[in-house]
């Protein structure tokens, strides 16, 4: 799994407390920033534990590694640093294998694993808001509080982080019952015994190589019983994503991973009815956030078509109910375009059909994930009408009712999953993992 | 002359009789074993529905994709689809049993052919079946592609790429069977060659346009309304 680079790093370092780790494809404009606060934060909170930063690189080709190793900290007398302190060792390497997010971080546990860290933070390289307190914040949990996961909460703007708030969390909520809010939020911290959990698995050449790595750390974390808790970031400020990517396919890569895990944690899922809140760790306050511009006609052009064009494709996952509600609606956002809705409940039961329909047709998961974009982006437009005037707190409470919509479909979900259960396969059902409510 | 008209009557009707001792027995004993084929290829289908228990198979054709194929209402169980081609195999067997109670050379040609013929159709059926099933995944593919990318008639392109499929499967099963080879190659070659120019075409003029938005438009990338579709994730 290691590389030869990465095997002389380890054997120049031997041992070390703490790693943090930094997946990065092409971020020189901020990565600097990044690792400077992961210095400074461990410099400044775990200054008598010995910490690697490790930067996990995609083959950037913009300076991207030089830019890590080159960061230096301000003075340490501006930080109010203690002394004496261990000095904060850098690595930058290349990942090898699927080229992705999960790639980078599965190189960066493998690393923390052999260099027998007792906690790992990993951070987004391209955040502009990162300060030292978030190392401290992801990894104290972790070190004093006994917990093996703890999950970013962030302030985001509402119309920031759209496939967390109208999918993700929604539904792994109602699932596993742990109210993680932002469960693909990209910088978590980690135990030692959760990275091995997570390295000794076999699905790491899917789309846990790529954007789906997040979902799939915060759902092994709360099916299998780890601590999880949640630690207050402040806001999250970072890079636009880049416009020439196919972020179709990251949420099929997201949307994909929930839905394969929904079949492995079966019997967890079953047994969860409601959820409870996770433990959530920092001081809560207010901060100014950058708008986000949406563009709604776009969105509602794309949800239009798709629904016109793909009903081929939908009718194989919508119960036919669905369907012809969906289409109702399409009528009536053609007809008029800012006066229609995509309601709670048929989102959700769309939602899980779609989750249904992944389980028993595997010839067409790539057809029916990407067949859901346009009913994503209908989702997202109609979102957008309904909160244009909200404040973020009532969007919120917005959000709070899709996820009781979410909690309330479970026996639905449970009577399609049975009846679109196909024959039994002979091979043995693992045994059943209790979720710790 | 009337003794003349007398023969030739005579000639003709022993000639039927002769006819008809040659070949009624044949043909009653063939309709009784054709009709005895239809009462038992009916009865094994009705057995076969009721007792078939066809798990592995009914979810393959879940999973494959098949069973959407081929019930376009509904999709298709396996029972139904085992106890039609136990149907028609019994069918074909008793039909071909008959032919051969008349023991001529035609029906012994006959039936020979349809034996010598029968695995090779069965190959070109499949070969259809296996052209069908890839038309409709690419179809798909095509569909979902053209619509998440916003090209103008998405349900056209997925069309043209199903009929492209099923018109090379078709090819390769009368290429199989031998049949009217010339004809279908000449057709395959004319559409593929068609195929590619416009696709030359295509490329050239897209390739033309993205120059043009490239070199003539370069404020054009950092307007944030192009790129605000899916910014907010």
């Amino acid at each position: 799994m290691l590389s030869d680079e990465a095997r002389r790093a380890l054997a120049g370092l031997k041992q070390a407390d703490l790693v943090v780790g930094i997946p990065s494809y092409n971020n020189a404009r901020t990565i600097a920033h990044v690792v400077r606060a992961a210095q400074a934060g461990l410099a400044k909170y775990f200054g008598q534990l010995s910490a690697v930063i490790i930067n996990s690189d995609g083959g950037s080709r913009d300076g991207t590694r030089e830019a890590v190793l080159t960061a230096s900290i301000e003075s340490p007398q501006l930080l109010l640093l203690s002394t004496p302190l261990l000095p904060v060792h850098r690595l930058s390497l290349p990942y090898h294998g699927i080229p992705g997010k999960g790639s980078a971080f599965r190189m960066i546990f493998a690393l923390a694993r052999e260099l027998g860290a007792r906690a790992c933070a990993v951070v987004d390289a391209d955040l502009r808001s990162i300060t030292p307190e978030w190392i401290d914040l992801l990894l104290r949990p972790v070190l004093h509080a006994g917990y093996d996961f703890v999950a970013p909460y962030y302030h985001r703007h509402k119309y920031d982080g759209t496939i967390t708030n109208s999918i993700v969390y929604p539904l792994t909520r109602a699932l596993y019952g742990l109210r993680v809010r932002q469960p693909i939020g990209g910088d978590f911290g980690l135990s030692a015994r959760l990275l091995n959990r997570y390295l000794e698995r076999k699905d790491w050449e899917t789309d846990v190589a790529r954007y789906g790595i997040d979902i799939w750390m915060t759902t092994i974390a709360i099916a299998e019983g780890f601590q999880v808790c949640q630690s207050f970031l402040g806001a999250k400020l970072h890079d636009a994503k880049d416009p020439a990517a196919d972020l179709s396919a990251m949420l099929h890569q997201v949307v994909g991973s929930v839905f394969t895990l929904m079949r492995e944690y079966e019997r967890v899922w079953r047994a969860v009815r409601g959820s409870r809140p996770a433990d959530l760790f920092g001081f809560r306050f207010d901060v100014g956030l950058d708008p986000v511009p949406v563009n709604l006609e776009r969105m509602v052009k794309s949800f239009l078509t798709g629904c016109r064009e793909l009903r081929e494709i939908l009718a194989l996952a919508l119960e036919r109910g669905a369907l012809e509600e969906l289409l109702a609606i399409c009528r009536q956002a053609e007809a008029d375009p800012r006066g229609w809705r995509l309601p709670d409940q048929l989102w959700t039961r769309i939602v899980l059909d779609f989750a249904c329909a992944h389980r028993t047709l595997p010839v067409e998961r790539g057809h029916l994930l990407r067949s859901l974009t346009p009913l994503y982006l209908g989702r997202v437009a109609s979102f957008v009408l309904e909160t244009e005037s909200m404040i973020s707190s009532e969007v919120e409470e917005r959000i709070e009712q899709l996820c009781l919509a979410f909690e309330a479909a479970k026996p639905y979900l449970a009577a399609r999953w049975d009846s679109a259960r196909p024959p039994a396969a002979p091979k043995a059902q693992p045994a059943p993992v209790e979720v710790k409510l | 002359m009337i003794a003349t008209l007398r023969e030739i009557l005579e000639q003709s009707l022993q000639r039927l009789a002769q006819t008809a001792t040659a070949y009624v027995p044949p043909l009653l004993a063939g309709l009784v074993i054709f009709l005895g084929a239809l009462v038992i290829a009916t009865l094994v289908r009705l057995v076969v529905i009721r007792i078939t228990k066809t798990a592995w198979l009914d979810r393959f054709l879940l999973e494959s994709g098949l069973a959407s194929m081929l019930g376009r209402s509904r999709p298709m169980q396996a029972a139904p689809l085992v106890a039609a081609g136990a149907y028609w195999l019994i069918l074909l067997i008793g039909l071909l049993t008959a032919l051969n109670a008349f023991n001529t050379a035609l029906t012994s040609q006959i039936v020979q052919a349809v034996v010598f013929l029968l695995p090779k159709l069965v190959t070109a059926a499949l070969i259809l079946l296996a052209g069908a099933w890839l038309a409709q995944f690419l179809g798909r593919s095509m569909l979902v592609w053209a619509v998440n990318e916003d090209l103008p008639h998405p349900r056209r392109l997925a069309a043209g790429v199903r009929v492209l499929i099923m018109f090379v499967a078709v090819v390769v099963a009368a290429d199989h069977l031998n049949f009217a080879r010339q004809v279908f190659l000449a057709a395959f070659v004319l559409v593929v060659g068609g195929a590619v120019l416009s696709a030359s075409l295509a490329l050239g003029l897209g390739v033309h346009g993205a120059l043009k938005r490239r070199f003539g438009e370069p404020a054009r990338a950092a307007d944030g309304q192009e790129k605000s579709l899916w910014n907010h994730l």
